[in-house]
């Protein structure tokens, strides 16, 4: 019975403690929904301002007026199928093939570097130098190897996205408990056992840190791969009208851009929601602890 | 509380006569090369069924490194170890070991974790079948009812006693503990001590339990052995003959009270004692 009570007080012991003598000054009593709407108004107010009294050339940053203006046409452009529509359609396609390519080879790579001895002693080291160097250097080495069409925009994004995936994974291979590990060994488990039943579901955390860093990566370099490679994405789009100082469309586009890498960056936020239903509180602990920028 | 302490009074057990041998320990030795390190040196142990041993020595004197040798962790470098009359040459079904840490999968439910030593030998159909077993065991440690609880609702103290049923579930000749209330508070630790010593009579277990702590040591043994450090050897024996089931009054008697002081005496413990109470 003295277990129960302790369970279930568990939770109302933590919301007491948020309860202190200290509540801050009023700014931060500023309920969230009201101090991120006025901060947002705020910038865009400054914006306005910048661009009213012409600090810089209005050609060279148009108004939050003109963009949304901007936005609204290439709303209506992707609602009725024109080639803003056809630019996101490719660098989706661009962004979701580099992004699987990425995560399914850094995470069987990555199992098979974590899993093995000369794997972790031998290649991590040369794997994590990689991972340091600036990847987008890249990028005209791809092209010049896969052309012009999509193809190397894909090979880019898989190229950047693949490192965290590799490196996380079998950081979270290497990273399990030392006494857990001990206690497989004393109740006879194989290697694929202690793989399948405590490495890779503790490794989980790790691996999906890896995949979320991916999902912002994989848009990184499918965008770059078309700056340099031409094609027909959104990439290519931005390029041309700021060659042809349309600046309030760049902006409009990469709005798109931006929504491409947090559809993603969800749909592998949401599964690592469902699948770690048990770990709960070291969650952001984790998150991007072993990645470096692209 | 109570419950528990009825649960030890009702148990009382007729003093069994107990010569048959579990485990027997001849001349063991350890030296980790790498370090040219001699951990262990010229051990002999000879732990009798249905006994409870308590280990107490220096930070670093190789309690833990005897206790892995014991359970077919790691290999000693010379010596014996016969459990049940057969040497240990690696891991074994009929050995449960359980350490500070309770070491429990945070994905799976009590039950499933009670569970894991059967699935991983023999299957999840053998694991299934002994749902029951470990519906008991959970009982018997005082979790009914938590069987399908993860984890991380659980407090230390609960967590610790889902690693007991876990060591008890195959129905280990030996249990092997390393320090294992070494992490929960005080009163946590002594609620604890209780139910081992509760749990060890019900199932007439033999057992071989590391601390640091030497009230716990002397509370819950029959025999406590003090190590030495470097090298590492068992270096006094001291019996406790107190009248079982033990209550925690007890160790404000002056019998427990001189026990304490003698382990305490006969520990050397070196230039830092660190750690001991
Ligand atoms: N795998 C190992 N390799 C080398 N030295 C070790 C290893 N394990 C333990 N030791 C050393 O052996 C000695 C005893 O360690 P241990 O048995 O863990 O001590 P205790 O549990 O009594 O604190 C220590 O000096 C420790 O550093
Ligand atoms: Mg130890």
């Amino acid at each position: 019975m003295t277990q129960k009570t302790e369970l279930q007080g568990a939770p109302s012991a933590m919301s007491a403690a948020e309860e202190t003598w200290y509540s801050g000054t009023w700014i931060d009593r500023i309920p969230q929904p009201v101090s991120i709407t006025v901060l947002g108004a705020l910038m865009l107010g400054v914006w306005w301002l910048i661009y009213e009294i012409e600090f810089v050339s209005q050609v060279l940053l148009p108004g939050p007026v003109e963009t949304f203006e901007e936005l609204w046409d290439a709303t209506t452009n992707i609602l009725t199928g024109g080639h803003v529509a056809e630019g996101l359609w490719i660098t989706t396609q661009e962004v979701i093939w580099g992004f699987l390519t990425a995560g399914i080879l850094g995470f069987v790579l990555g199992v098979v570097v974590g899993e093995t001895r000369l794997g972790r002693k031998a290649v991590m080291p040369y794997l994590v130098a990689f991972n340091a160097l600036p990847k987008v250097a890249f990028a005209p080495v791809f092209v010049a190897w896969f052309g012009f069409g999509v193809n190397s925009k894909i090979v880019m994004a898989a190229f950047i996205a693949f490192f965290p995936v590799i490196v996380d994974t079998a950081a979270g291979l290497a990273a399990v408990d030392a006494d857990t590990l001990m206690l497989f060994q004393s109740m006879e488990s194989n290697r694929w056992q202690t793989l399948r039943k405590l490495k890779l579901p503790s490794a989980l955390p790790f691996i999906f840190a890896g995949l979320k860093t991916a999902a912002v990566f994989s848009v990184v370099g499918a965008v770059v791969g078309e700056y340099l490679g031409g094609g027909h994405g959104l990439g290519e789009l931005i390029r041309f009208s700021a060659q042809t100082l349309r600046i309030d469309r760049v902006f409009a586009l990469i709005v798109y851009l931006g929504v491409i890498g947090i559809v993603l960056f969800g749909i592998v936020a949401w599964t690592e929601r469902k699948l770690l239903y048990w770990h709960k509180s070291d969650l952001l602990e984790v998150e991007g602890k072993f990645t470096a920028g692209a | 509380m109570t419950e528990s302490a009825e649960a030890v009074d009702r148990a009382g057990h007729e003093s069994r006569p107990v010569n048959d041998e579990v485990v027997r320990i001849t001349d063991l030795s350890k030296t980790f090369h790498k370090r040219g390190l001699k951990a262990l040196d010229d051990v002999n142990v000879t732990l009798r069924h249905g006994t409870f041993t308590s280990v107490i020595g220096p930070s670093g004197c190789g309690k833990s490194t005897l206790l892995k040798i014991m359970a077919g962790l790691i290999p000693a470098t010379s010596g014996e170890i016969l459990l049940n009359g057969k040497p240990v040459t690696g891991p074994r079904q009929d050995i449960g070991i359980m350490f500070q840490q309770p070491t429990l999968l945070p994905w799976r439910t009590s039950l499933d974790n009670v569970l894991l030593p059967i699935e991983i030998r023999s299957g999840s159909a053998a694991a299934k079948a002994h749902s029951e077993d470990a519906l008991k065991l959970l009982e018997l440690v005082g979790l009914s009812g938590f069987d399908q609880v993860r984890p991380y609702e659980l407090s230390g103290g609960m967590a610790q006693r889902v690693a007991i049923c876990r060591m008890l579930v195959t129905g280990p000749a030996i249990l092997l503990l390393d320090e294992p209330f070494g992490a929960l508070d005080e009163l946590t630790r002594e609620y604890m001590n209780v139910e081992l010593q509760r749990i060890c009579r019900e199932r007439d277990a033999t057992s071989f339990m590391v601390t640091h702590a030497i009230p716990e040591a002397v509370f819950l043994a029959d025999q406590v052995f003090v190590m030495s450090a470097r090298p590492g050897r068992i270096a006094t024996v001291v019996d406790v003959d107190l009248p079982r089931p033990r209550t925690l009054d007890m160790m404000t008697t002056p019998e427990f009270g001189a026990l304490v002081r003698r382990v305490r005496g006969t520990l050397d413990m070196g230039i830092d004692g660190g750690g001991l109470v």
